[in-house]
């Protein structure tokens, strides 16, 4: 419990409006896209740094566990106060500071909804690559604190991989800098893109230093189908192993074709077993050259039917099968799962392999999206969280999924996190070795364990 | 069950459990709801909204007075339920939201004076029902019928904002001269037509609505029409959807265009750049995106510049859903946005299909001295009309548009 006290000098540092203890607003403060909820015991939206670091000076000092959120949009409950405490929002730090065309960076406050920092470096002909499917709501960040990827992360890369410098607000309250617009830096240990990917128990970004590239002038999109999911893999591993580097290459598996038809989506040659959506962007003569290539590398694999787009609005509509995938899928039934292991581009056949045999050892109805081009699968789960006896299975088939993915080379998120979702899975891609640095960084930043506590450590 | 020990209605619980089970929780709703750019708290969001539903029919959440003021911060406008990739229908979760806590306790205090003036008057204004078609008197030369006749093959539905409001009374003014001029066999109700009810389903009080549909219904079958002719989207939406009937029902906007296809009207050339706002309650929630397109493409020298969200995408004007009573300062900043949206195209004009759009537009042009026009499609089809060439017109004066 939060003493009234404490409670007012809060209220007082972030003003009436912007601290929030209704019911209506614990209520809506108890989730994210995960599944599990719990009420935190208060939010407040802060203002400005000055705010912030008051709140954690008391916070620190009296113990009170802090919630760092954005839009909520994560799917791994990293941002639920699973141990109670105060949500921290970040709705009104919602500014692009700058965008410096010259050192080709931008900076932000970390309210900023991804989507709008694109839009407004594409006036600029920049291009900011990091690009999650939530990427018209969620904010730049949760972004780094999710270490959040994309389709484009093929060839792009994740948000480490744009992530220049930090203001961090440290739990004590104190403010400390890391990088900064210098494109290389080796100056000491890597704070910065330590804190990336750190889920919110290090420290609270109140300014997010982030590198951009030019926009690429013109695009080609291609989609193939397959009647043999191994003419897709193999396809997939032409391509990478040609020097192309596309900047997307996603796999759309036979069940989620079949959904994906019954919802109305698109139709799709009898027997596709696998759907390949592949584009590579830069300098129009050269893409147009790749397309011809993969358009050849996927005809003489096997592919059933290989469509190049001629318009943005052809690709577009080849882009459609994958984006209604998630939400025909997700309307089958009640809930869906939406799993994030990733292994080595080569193995990937063998994991959908695995992950086939799987649903079908716990008569599971498990679907699979991959951005294959980095690895990168997305089983989706069909079931009805209500249903225990079915939950159950589920749990075991995640289990064995990991596993498999471990075995593999494979790590258990490629760019979801860990959050309170797989926790309890970390020993089996980390050593208690590992495990124990890890403790030992978050002791180091957050002594009294009050930033997100009951994350992933 | 919690549910029964609070006595929450089984009905509520099961109509919306649909709904809220299908909803994953993703947030993607907060991407295109107007409300929620604006007041940025989760609880505002389309996905805040159903999860309240759910912890409240679960029995973990008390209906107050702020979950009332929360719903009432919603246009109605249905752009939600369209972003919702897993197809959560939630508007009607939020209609029927606000049905339950009008049933609990009462209708939301700003909502009341409508709902009276409804209840007692049959109109939205306040104003003496008979007034309803005083309109007329500002339509030089109007005939001696006034557009009333006792049987008619088609009954003009007026509407109430259009009928009473200074601001959008061009609508019908220019709608019957439209009409009249293309020959057609028409009447209006005047005095005797009823509000449709349309303000009840967003105040929550739907029942009330059974004697207006009565009255309405009864007045079009005495005067032996078969079509009804609406230029109010949410009327046609509320006859459509609420009034069990045979009748056929058009928007002003798919009739015009039938008058213009069989030659019935003839258009002259106007040269302007125009943008189209898809009315939420013709559009996304009507289905009707291509008459109102098709007629400014049937209009000589009309550029259409579309919106950068337009058809299903299409942001409320910030004139849904009530929201003008209760919030009046989110109307209008959500009107200003729409502004701004309508500044980035470079039109002339702004053109829509509805008077409540109209109104809410014009009244940010005026407050912000904006320098674009905003007018309904009927007003640019009287004005190309008044500019074809004498010989093809089939219809009245110049000097009526010129007058007027």
């Amino acid at each position: 419990m939060i003493s009234t006290s404490i409670r007012r000098q809060f209220r007082s540092i972030v003003g009436e409006d912007w601290f929030l203890e209704t019911p209506e607003d614990l209520a809506t403060y108890s989730y994210d896209a995960f599944l599990q909820e719990f009420k935190p015991d208060g939010v407040m939206v802060p203002g400005n740094i000055d705010q912030i670091s008051k709140i954690m000076d008391i916070a620190s000092k009296e113990k009170i566990n802090i919630i760092p959120r954005g839009a909520g949009t994560n799917i791994c409950g990293s941002s639920v106060a699973r141990k109670g405490g105060m949500m921290m929002a970040f709705h009104r730090l919602n500014r692009i500071l700058e965008i410096d065309h010259e050192s080709m960076c931008a900076v932000v406050q970390p309210g900023v909804v991804n989507a709008d920092l694109q839009k407004e470096v594409e006036k600029q002909g920049l291009m900011y690559p990091p690009d999650p499917a939530s990427l018209f709501v969620s904010t730049i960040g949760g972004n780094v604190a999710l270490n959040a990827g994309g389709p484009r992360g093929v060839k792009y890369g994740v948000t480490r991989d744009y992530l220049l410098g930090l203001e961090v607000v440290l739990p004590s309250g104190e403010v400390v800098r890391t990088g900064g617009k210098a494109l290389k830096s080796v100056s000491g240990y890597d704070l910065t893109r330590l804190m990336c990917g750190s889920e919110g128990t290090l420290g609270i970004f109140t300014e997010i230093i982030l590198r951009l590239v030019p926009l690429p002038p013109a695009k080609a999109t291609l989609q193939a189908i397959f009647s043999d999911l191994d003419d897709a893999a193999t396809t997939v591993s032409a391509i990478i192993g040609s020097g192309i580097v596309p900047t997307t290459l996603e796999l759309i598996d036979r069940v989620v074709l079949e959904v994906i038809r019954d919802y109305g989506g698109a139709q799709f040659p009898e027997g596709a077993e696998a759907l390949l959506l592949i584009e590579v962007d830069g300098e129009k003569e050269v893409v147009e050259g790749q397309g011809e290539r993969i358009e050849q590398f996927c005809r003489k694999r096997g592919a059933v039917s290989v469509e190049r787009a001629s318009s943005p609005e052809k690709a577009e509509k080849l882009w459609q099968a994958r984006r209604s995938a998630f939400g025909a899928v997700a309307g089958l039934r009640p809930n869906c799962i939406v799993e994030d292991a990733t292994v080595p581009v080569k193995r990937l056949p063998g994991m959908i392999r695995k992950i086939v045999e799987i649903s079908e050892k716990y008569t599971l109805k498990i679907g699979v999206l991959a951005h294959a081009g980095d690895g990168n699968l997305h089983p989706l789960i069909m079931t009805d969280l209500r249903d225990k006896e079915e939950m159950a299975r589920i749990d075991k088939a995640v289990e064995e999924l990991f596993e498999a993915a471990i075995s593999m080379g494979g790590t258990l998120s490629g760019e979801h996190g860990i959050g309170i979702a797989k926790d309890r899975f970390m020993s089996m891609e980390f050593s208690e070795r590992a495990i124990e640095l890890m403790r030992g960084i978050k002791r180091v930043f957050d002594p009294n364990n009050i930033l997100n506590p009951g994350s992933f450590l | 069950m919690a549910v029964n020990n609070h006595e929450r209605s089984q009905m509520i619980w099961e109509s919306f459990a649909d709904e809220f089970d299908q909803c994953i929780k993703c947030g993607l709703c907060q991407a295109t709801c107007p409300v929620c750019k604006e007041l940025l708290l989760e609880k505002y969001t389309p996905r805040g909204k159903i999860q309240l539903t759910r912890y409240y029919c679960r029995g973990d959440l008390e209906l107050s007075e702020h979950f009332r003021d929360i719903f009432a911060k919603c246009l109605l406008c249905g752009v939600c339920s369209v972003t919702c990739p897993s197809g959560v229908d939630l508007r009607s979760v939020f209609t029927g939201m606000r049905e339950e806590l009008t049933k609990k306790q009462g209708v939301h205090p700003k909502a009341r004076p409508a709902v009276t003036s409804l209840m007692e008057h049959h109109n939205l204004s306040g104003e003496d029902n008979e007034e309803r078609g005083d309109w007329r008197d500002d339509i030089k030369d109007t005939p001696g019928h006034r557009y009333e006749w006792e049987k008619a093959r088609v009954v003009y539905f007026v509407g109430c904002v259009a009928s009473f409001f200074p601001m959008v009374q061009e609508i019908p003014r220019k709608l019957v001269q439209i009409l009249d001029s293309a020959g057609v066999d028409f009447t209006i109700l005047a005095g005797e037509e009823w509000c449709c009810g349309f303000p009840l389903i967003g105040a929550g009080s739907p029942q009330q609505m059974v004697e207006a549909m009565k009255h309405n219904l009864e007045k079009v079958r005495a005067a032996g029409a078969r079509r009804i002719v609406f230029s109010c989207p949410s009327c046609l939406k509320t006859w459509k959807e609420h009034y069990e009937t045979d009748l056929e029902l058009f928007h002003s906007s798919e009739f015009i265009r039938e008058l213009i296809a069989g030659g019935d009207i003839s258009l002259g050339p106007l040269d302007t750049r125009v943008t189209y706002h898809d009315p939420c309650d013709l559009g996304r929630n009507g289905g009707i995106y291509d008459a109102p397109r098709q007629i400014l493409e049937a209009i000589p020298g009309v550029t259409l510049v579309e919106l950068e969200k337009n058809r299903a995408q299409s942001v409320c004007c910030g004139g849904g859903g009530n929201l003008e009573m209760v919030a009046p300062e989110l109307s209008i900043r959500i009107a200003g946005k729409k502004m701004e949206e309508i500044q980035r195209t470079g039109a002339d004009t702004v053109v829509t299909s509805c008077q409540q759009c109209v109104r809410t537009i014009k009244g940010m042009v005026r407050r912000e001295k904006a320098k674009f026009e905003v007018t309904d499609i009927t007003g640019l089809v009287f004005r190309s009309m008044s500019l074809a060439r004498t010989d093809d017109r089939p219809g009245r004066d110049h000097q009526t548009y010129e007058s007027m």
